[in-house]
């Protein structure tokens, strides 16, 4: 069984940022940290685990995006995944997720994977959209949101949990090949161990130059990123830290929650 | 039928025999839309059961559904609901459809739009018109940006952030209309074998006056135990969570607040280390009184809190329940 894990690197949310002059994307400040996104973790401990419950099972990760994303591919390589692609894209700046699904679509289909996982979505530009359009692309079945899977390679399926409205669970059997995009807490994603990260540090990832899939023509047109507004005017408590927690004690006494 | 593309389709969701909240939030939407570029706003209703909700839909909106019934919808499947869209959605000519940004849009939404060669814009919180145009608006890196976005082909397909918009209070004249059509389509390439009902939601949410919630930016497990401290200097209080701290096992699933989770809103809410992306505020931001700590000061719990605690927790919780003690 083929397995592909498609990763992001976003920026670590605490990072500092300002919207660019030309509102054409965001620039950081000071020293920003990068990493891989968190729901992506998930994706490649379940790819792994799956490898490790089955036989004959081969795991390669993909990343699209710049240089330094090579990082994400290093990490997926620690935790055990065993080969790494990564689509080279210009730095900085909006891609539309019909273009990176298109991308990846153009890197699978001649691959023959037998399960595609994506995460859920990416922190930072919070789309949703790859993995669920990744699979039309293909003109494969596709769950999202899923929070179990018990693969069965012998049936070409796999049963899948996913989440609905309400706390509830809809369970599916989905013919193989398939694209799922897993929710955050479907397993406990592992640490990188020390002798993949070796490996990773020695095997570099394949690059692809995206020039070699097609670049469709935008379906929605990205305009400029702003500011959202903000909805109640709230208080910054000013002084150290005594400080705040007075004001704040004062407050909440005075509203009678004390 | 007119073939110009001069609708906004709204793709309605049930809840029992009930429209859901979000079909009627769609609504308020589809109205902004219509005010700006006219249109004839429809809904389209795919399912199994469908006519009680329909004709609930029609009375309450004066408007047409259409309600396309299918006995292999019994059991809700997404491959064979994306099949009926795609068929009975043309003939609606629109030239938007609207979804809601739930388990079920965002699982339809991009892969209806790659069949029907139309964009997508997810997680629609506002419209603005510039000059004619519309300007759809959604929230990016955990809320602190807004990205705007403008349609570019014939079609968009558009998921709203539950919450974002607020259902027209309207009064209808018309009675609206149902046209019920069936369908027999089914996937064959994806099999529903039941659903698993929610585990009991936790009721000390719904009946506490003050929740205090916790986030990833407790950063240990140890400190869970600060969180319950803070809890327990205010009468009628309860614990809560983000999603993060209960897909790591620290806290049980019915306590996280949210998309996924319980929709709360207590008198106060009092979110630590939390950073307020729109899938954890959608299940607070109806609280009456929001306290935010965090020590990020872009944090977008900022934007709906009122007061504002830019610290370390590790220090704050401490020095606050050090005042509580001194009374
Ligand atoms: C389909 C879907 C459904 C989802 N459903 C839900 C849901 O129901 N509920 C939910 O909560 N999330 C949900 N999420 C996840 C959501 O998108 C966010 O990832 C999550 O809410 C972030 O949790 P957080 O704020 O605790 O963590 P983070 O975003 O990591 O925020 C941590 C915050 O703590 C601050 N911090 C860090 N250390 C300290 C310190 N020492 N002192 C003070 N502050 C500190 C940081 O600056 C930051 O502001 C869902 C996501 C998807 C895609």
């Amino acid at each position: 069984m083929k397995i592909l894990a498609c990763v992001k690197q976003v920026l670590d949310s605490e990072s500092v940022f300002r919207i660019r002059d030309d509102s054409d994307w965001i620039e950081t400040e000071g020293d920003p940290r990068y990493g891989m996104n968190h729901p992506d973790e998930f994706v490649v401990e379940e790819a792994v685990a799956l490898k490790e419950a089955h036989r004959e099972v081969t795991v390669d990760v993909l990343t699209v995006g710049p240089h330094s994303a090579s990082q994400v591919l290093e990490r997926a390589v620690g935790m055990g995944a065993d080969r790494a692609y990564h689509i080279l894209t210009r730095e900085e700046g909006y891609l539309a997720p019909f273009t990176v699904s298109s991308w990846i679509a153009g890197f699978a289909e001649t691959r023959n994977y037998d399960l595609i996982l994506c995460g859920i979505m990416a922190e930072d530009d919070m789309q949703g959209q790859v993995g669920p359009m990744l699979a039309e692309h293909l003109g494969y079945p596709c769950a999202t949101s899923v929070v179990r899977e018990t693969c069965r390679p012998e049936t070409e399926t796999i049963r899948v949990e996913r989440e609905i409205e309400g706390g509830r669970r809809e369970l599916l059997e989905i013919a193989l090949p398939a694209v799922l995009t897993l929710q955050t807490g479907i397993n406990r994603p592992r640490y990188p161990s020390l002798s993949n990260l070796l490996r990773a540090k020695k095997e570099k990832p394949e690059l692809l130059d995206p020039a070699r899939f097609p670049m469709p023509e935008d379906r929605e047109q990205f305009l400029r990123a702003a500011l959202p507004p903000a909805v109640r005017r709230g208080v910054v408590l000013e002084g150290d830290t005594e400080q705040k927690a007075r004001e704040l004690h004062g407050i909440l006494k005075e509203m009678a929650f004390l | 039928m007119k073939k110009t593309r001069d609708a906004v389709v709204i793709i309605a969701e049930a809840q029992g025999d009930e429209t859901a909240p979000i079909t009627l939030e769609l609504l308020a939407l589809a109205r902004e839309i219509q005010l700006a570029q006219p249109c004839k706003i429809r809904f389209l209703m795919v399912g199994h059961g469908t006519e009680a909700t329909a004709r609930d839909l029609a009375r309450r909106t004066g408007r047409e559904v259409v309600a396309v019934e299918a006995e292999t919808l019994r059991d809700y499947n997404t491959e064979t609901c994306l099949e009926i869209l795609q068929e009975h959605l043309p003939g609606l000519s629109p030239r938007f459809v609207l979804m809601g940004q739930t388990p079920r849009g965002m699982d339809l939404a991009p892969r209806l739009a790659v069949r029907l060669g139309a964009g997508c814009i997810t997680g629609v919180d506002a419209l603005c018109v510039e000059e004619g145009e519309l300007r759809f608006s959604r929230t990016a890196f955990g809320g602190k940006i807004s990205l705007q976005m403008a349609p570019a082909r014939s079609i968009t397909v558009v998921t709203a952030t539950p919450g974002a918009f607020t259902a027209p209070q309207e009064s209808v004249s018309s009675q609206g209309s149902v046209r019920l059509v069936s369908s027999a389509r089914r996937s064959a390439r994806s099999r529903t074998l039941g659903i698993i009902e929610a585990p009991r939601q936790e009721r000390g949410l719904s009946e506490a006056d003050v929740i205090v919630a916790a986030g990833r930016g407790i950063g240990t497990r140890e400190n869970l135990a600060l969180i319950e401290r803070l809890a327990s200097v205010f009468p009628r209080s309860a614990v809560a969570a983000s999603r993060p701290l209960c897909d790591q096992g620290w806290m049980d699933y019915p306590r996280q607040v949210g998309l996924t989770g319980a929709t709360v809103s207590p008198k106060l809410y009092f979110a630590c280390g939390i950073s307020g992306a729109v899938q954890h505020t959608v299940g607070m931001q109806g609280s009456g009184f929001i306290v935010a700590v965090s020590r990020d000061p872009h944090a977008a719990i900022f934007r709906i809190a009122d007061v504002c605690v830019v610290d370390d927790l590790e220090a704050f919780i401490p020095a606050f329940l050090a005042l509580c003690r001194e009374e």
